[in-house]
């Protein structure tokens, strides 16, 4: 990536005949394709049986489709266990933390108290220190309630953990729904509980679109957490689990390859389908912070 | 109810990093006693800790420089209203939402000395064999995965400037091509002085992100060899969880609280200066 020089130089844009389109599209193709080779040279890996791969290269297009990688992958036990293991993480730590902070989110937002715009920055400043500053107390609590080797340490940490980003996303969400429509509600002699669930969560699906893909993506990928807090085989996440059996497919880079993709594909799938929740969601949440 | 459970899984837990970095805790031992200011006194004596405390240093510097550059740079390419810019923008952002697993493994293909994919294109224009080993010599294992690490978080920072571009009025621009101005004049006076707001978000984002950069370093050097990819992060980790020197880990974790909070404190304050400046 460094070998990326500065842009050509500009040629003068008033000119009738103007080339600096065709050198930007130019200019970015080549980057692009630099930007896909490592994610082309993992799929490329993963439809190439060992045979083939220990003859040439890694990287060049197969001769033909092999499949088998997917086969031995998609039938190992160990597999299975590792992706539901991780879905029972995901799962339940993104519907919490986003519950949580659509509560929280709404309370900041429409429910003001004293003190409450300090508590707002300091729950949102949490989302900027490294996990790494509160390892061993979680560590000796989890330990300390039987908990560790077990999947709760790791839904409760993300919970808590997505909590403020959650509650940012939302409190900016509710700050842009009318005061009239809530007042208006009041009048018609609804409590806050049902303002909340009738109407401003329709009004705030976008957002929870957004959440729910940023939530989603980073707890299936999270590594150091699982690390941590599991220690048997069958308690490992997907992401801990590529790691253990790189060892057991040591030279199979076909396999490896294969693993990697299945491991990516809940998210590359969720990214495709939702990347403009997933991309506003990342702008909101940085811009706003 | 969120402010609680936030308040008791991580406010709590930060306040025993405290309380854990003034004990020689084991991580198993129930009895443990208090050493005082023992354990950061050894952080001022750590070689391992100093050297770690530079690298974290330079990989956060880079960290800084390579992605936002490049970030901004793609960022007006793609701006400029070029065919296809909906798709080159995924392109480049489709790294963000693969885990650092993945990418560690991706990359330390990349880095194979045998087979890997530089040394082969190496090779093929050097017409000669190439067989560095990136990530096994010390002097470039840490540049090594800073590469890999700004190719994962390029995206991250384009689509930041993107959203910055977009909300800069185009009339701006359409008198600087009235004027004749060339592209260069253009990004210079008009667009980098407003793009300031974005370029705030995209470092604080970089040296924050990059303070958490572990996983990444784990899958391809696990701070190696010979502890030159080690940063603060990673040495926290080795000490507490590889040596189960906890209370010096906690020390360390200590440390690293007191930067995250200086930075923080720093974004804050540059964030309100910026929100005086535009409102």
């Amino acid at each position: 990536m460094k070998s990326i020089a500065e842009p050509a130089e500009a040629p003068g844009s008033e000119r009738p005949f103007n080339p600096w389109p065709a050198v930007v599209f130019v200019c970015l193709t080549v980057l692009a394709a630099l930007f896909l080779a490592p994610t082309f040279g993992v799929l490329m890996s993963s439809i190439k049986s060992k045979r083939e791969i220990a003859f040439g290269q890694l990287w060049t297009m197969p001769t033909d489709l092999f499949l088998g990688n997917y086969a031995d992958v998609l039938s190992n036990p160990a597999v299975h266990k590792y992706l539901l293991n991780t879905f029972l993480v995901t799962a339940p730590a993104t519907a919490a933390s986003i519950s949580l902070g659509v509560l929280g989110g709404y309370v900041f937002a429409k429910l003001p108290f004293r003190g409450s715009n300090l508590l707002f920055l300091a729950l949102v400043s949490g989302m900027f220190f490294p996990p790494q500053v509160i390892l061993i107390p979680l560590y000796r609590l989890f330990n300390s309630m039987g908990l560790i080797d077990t999947l709760w340490p790791m839904i409760i940490v993300h919970t808590a953990m997505g909590i403020p980003i959650c509650t940012l996303l939302m409190r900016n969400f509710f700050a842009t729904v009318p005061n009239p429509l809530r007042e208006c509600a009041i009048i018609e002699g609804a409590n806050e509980w049902q303002i909340l669930v009738l109407v401003a969560l329709p009004l705030s699906l976008p957002a929870l679109a957004v959440l729910a893909t940023l939530q989603f993506t980073w707890i299936w990928n999270d590594f150091l957490w699982p690390l941590i807090f599991t220690q048997s085989d069958d308690k490992r996440t997907i992401m801990l689990g590529l790691v253990f059996m790189r060892g057991q497919y040591s030279v199979a880079w076909g396999i490896q390859g294969a693993m990697s993709l299945v491991a990516s594909l809940p998210t590359l799938i969720v990214f495709l389908f939702f990347q403009r929740y997933f991309i506003k969601g990342m702008t909101m949440g940085a811009v706003k912070g | 109810m969120p402010v609680a459970i936030f308040s008791v899984f991580v406010v709590w837990p930060l306040i025993s990093s405290f309380y854990y970095s003034f004990t020689d805790w084991n991580g198993f031992d129930p009895n443990y006693e208090f050493v005082g200011f023992e354990n950061f006194s050894k952080i001022y004596k750590d070689r391992l800790f100093a050297s770690a405390a530079i690298n974290t240093v330079v990989w956060m510097a880079a960290a800084i420089v390579l992605p936002t550059g490049l970030g901004l740079f793609l960022a007006l390419l793609i701006d400029s209203r070029v065919p296809g810019g909906a798709v080159f923008k995924s392109v480049f952002y489709l790294p963000i939402c693969l885990s650092a697993v993945v990418v560690g493994q991706v990359w330390v293909w990349i880095y194979q000395p045998d087979w890997g994919l530089l040394n082969t294109t190496l090779s093929y224009f050097l017409s000669e064999k190439f067989n560095y080993a990136w990530l096994a010599k010390p002097e470039s294992a840490l540049f090594s995965v800073i590469a890999a690490w700004s190719w994962q978080q390029t995206g991250l920072s384009m689509v930041i400037y993107l959203a910055g571009l977009t909300a800069i009025p185009s009339d701006l621009t359409e008198v600087c091509e009235l004027e004749g101005s060339s592209w260069w004049q253009k990004v210079r006076l008009v667009l980098l002085p407003l793009l300031a707001p974005a370029t705030v978000v995209v470092i604080a984002l970089s040296v924050i992100n990059s303070l958490k950069g572990f996983d990444i370093l784990f899958i391809m050097t696990e701070g190696g060899p010979f502890n030159s990819s080690d940063t603060l992060a990673m040495h926290m980790y080795n000490e507490s969880f590889r040596k189960y020197y906890m209370g010096y880990g906690s020390a360390i974790a200590v440390v690293l609280f007191l930067v995250a909070l200086t930075i923080v404190w720093l974004y804050f304050r540059q964030l309100k200066k910026v929100d005086e400046i535009y409102s």
